[in-house]
């Protein structure tokens, strides 16, 4: 029953959109400027946009909140960015992919073998958004 | 009571069904491409070659082919339709007596086809691919759909399979859910989200969500997330997150999230995750208070100097404190160097420990440069070992826009491993770089 309830509204949700007809343009499907490095958003947009600051100290963290705009990160990143870090099946980790970059945020640098038993004893729902139903190959070899 | 965990195995479809299935996509789409007003074919290749040594101190040399690939059309109406494909394969060319892994394995990360349109941000997604919507960050084979509605309000609906890495775990036959939200762009986005994954297995997710993301002025940012479990019936996280940025050279921010362990991973496959291993796997009872904060400076645009700290507090275990600075240089194309020392304070001995990392990487006309030295110093020692300490140099040469080798060679000394080296080969080759790259790594 809540089933039902819940896709009713999805697909009233649908209706309403494809009736709507003050249509307004979409978000630009690409960014029209080319970025080098990592953009700080706030050099051209003094709107909500700025908030994208891609060099600020607390982006990395923030940025599952942002991906719920998933049409805003389209303009410049595909799903491969994506899933340079969440993968579904994967072998190198993005560090050590990477490794031309250090200044990049990415998880796991270094000695992680080691590292993983505190992280994982810390905040362990840290690992599930990339190890918890897929991407754990690797964990199985010893979690067995 | 067996019955009641079906063993019903899903196997992953073959390499080859994969790749037939990805180029039957874009041949479909290079079919209607004549009507498009403009087509644009470009990704990129990334050959590797890993050398080291495993556990039982063999020779491993995995070789890696990291394929991505877009095609993309405009059509009239000023709308897109793009495939999208990316995955991987990979062949061990060292002896074949090593059995820690398969001789070769492959895997499809996403291959779909997606149109979005001119107007009202719709968006039509068919075929493998991420979702990330509200409480749903999860990859699928299925269909997403998303459009604007009148008033501010947008919808968005996805159903499909889900992805799960493992097939003897059981992650559900099906997955569904979608998200209504309201924004004013300039001022904010609110959301209530839903998900649901459900099949014989023990592994079903049903969870409610809201999100919001508040800017009422350019100066502060506020995001925020909570989800609640419907099958536990109880609040799995909360987590909130708030930015001030009186300046260009000034942020403050600070965030708190709250973590149920007994709601939050009642619905994960990875068995480290399970409840049923005493001493091993997840506390049910425990509860997570994270409370942490980050202050920034940056005098130019190139530098910024953080000092940072979190603080953890459990219901069951002892409580620590995670502290440090970061001083940081990035100039694009050129020059980037950074420092950082952070110390993990807690009660206890495995959780008092200093980190310290120093990196630089340095851009000449077509060649660069790296190093990177990371160092964890343990209070006490593990496994008679005090330090963790990760060394790596790297270098690489671009012979053109298109085409770049690099190599990488890390030492590492730590509790696990005495004296490790490994190297990484990577040969990079980028499809069309007039159109600058869908289906690349951006």
């Amino acid at each position: 029953m809540r089933n039902g309830r819940f896709i009713l509204l999805v697909v009233l949700s649908l209706l309403a959109s494809l009736l709507y007809a003050c249509a307004s343009p979409s978000i630009a499907r690409k960014h029209p400027e080319a970025v080098k490095g990592m953009p700080d958003c706030n050099e051209c947009h003094s709107d909500s946009w700025g908030a994208m600051n891609h060099k600020a100290v607390d982006f990395y963290a923030k940025h599952k909140f942002y991906a719920s705009q998933p049409n805003v990160c389209m303009g410049c990143h595909t799903q491969a960015f994506c899933s340079d870090c969440h993968a579904h099946k994967e072998e190198i980790k993005p560090s050590d992919k990477y490794k031309d970059n250090p200044a990049r945020a990415l998880p796991h640098r270094g000695d992680y073998l080691s590292q993983h038993k505190i992280d994982g004893r810390m905040n362990p729902a840290s690992c599930v958004k990339c190890h918890g139903r897929q991407n754990n190959e690797r964990c199985i070899t010893c979690h067995r | 009571m067996e019955s009641h965990r079906t063993s019903k195995t899903r196997r992953p479809l073959p390499l080859a069904l994969q790749a037939a299935g990805g180029t039957l996509a874009a041949c479909l789409l290079l079919a209607a491409a004549p009507a498009m007003a403009e087509t644009v074919v470009s990704g990129q290749s990334d050959t590797i070659l890993r050398i080291g040594r495993n556990s039982e101190k063999k020779l491993e040399v995995p070789a890696y082919e990291y394929l991505r690939l877009g095609i993309l059309s405009n059509d009239s109406y000023g709308g897109t339709l793009s495939a999208n494909f990316g995955g991987w394969g990979r062949v061990n060319l060292d002896d074949r007596s090593n059995r820690d892994r398969k001789s070769y394995e492959s895997d499809l990360q996403y291959g779909y086809i997606s149109y979005q349109a001119a107007k009202n941000n719709i968006v039509a997604t068919a075929g493998r691919q991420f979702v990330t919507e509200g409480v749903a960050s999860d990859r699928l084979d299925g269909i997403y759909l998303r459009s604007d509605i009148a008033a501010g309000f947008a919808a968005s609906a996805f159903a499909g399979n889900p992805v799960i890495s493992e097939p003897n775990y059981q992650g559900g036959d099906v997955i569904f859910g979608g998200r209504v939200s309201h924004s004013m762009y300039k001022y904010y986005t609110v959301g209530v989200s839903a998900l649901r994954s459900s099949g014989e297995t023990k592994n079903n997710r049903e969870e409610l969500g809201g999100d919001f993301w508040f800017h009422p002025a350019k100066e502060l940012d506020v995001t925020g997330r909570s989800t609640f479990n419907a099958l536990t019936n109880n609040w799995m996280e909360h987590a909130y997150a708030v930015s001030l940025v009186p300046n260009d050279m000034f942020r403050v921010s600070a965030d708190v999230s709250k973590i149920n362990y007994k709601d939050y991973f009642a619905g994960q496959t990875t068995s480290v995750f399970n409840f049923s291993l005493p001493g091993r796997g997840i506390d049910p009872n425990e509860e997570l208070t994270a409370v942490g904060g980050v202050v920034a400076l940056n005098p130019t645009k190139e530098l910024s100097v953080s000092v940072d700290m979190k603080h953890y507090d459990y219901k069951v275990a002892q409580p620590a404190n995670y502290y440090g600075a970061k001083l940081a240089y990035a100039k694009p194309e050129s020059y980037s160097a950074g420092a950082s020392i952070h110390r993990m304070d807690g009660k206890q001995n495995k959780l008092r420990y200093t980190e310290y990392r120093i990196y630089t990487a340095k851009e000449f006309h077509n060649a660069d440069v790296s190093l990177d030295l990371i160092d964890v110093h343990y209070d006490s020692a593990v496994n008679g070992v005090r330090d963790a300490f990760t060394a790596t140099v790297g270098g690489g040469y671009k012979f053109n826009e298109a085409l770049r080798l690099g190599a990488d060679i890390d030492y590492s000394k730590n509790p696990d491993y005495d004296n490790e080296v490994r190297a990484l080969v990577k040969l990079t080759y980028a499809f069309d770089m007039k159109y600058a790259g869908e289906g690349r790594a951006k």
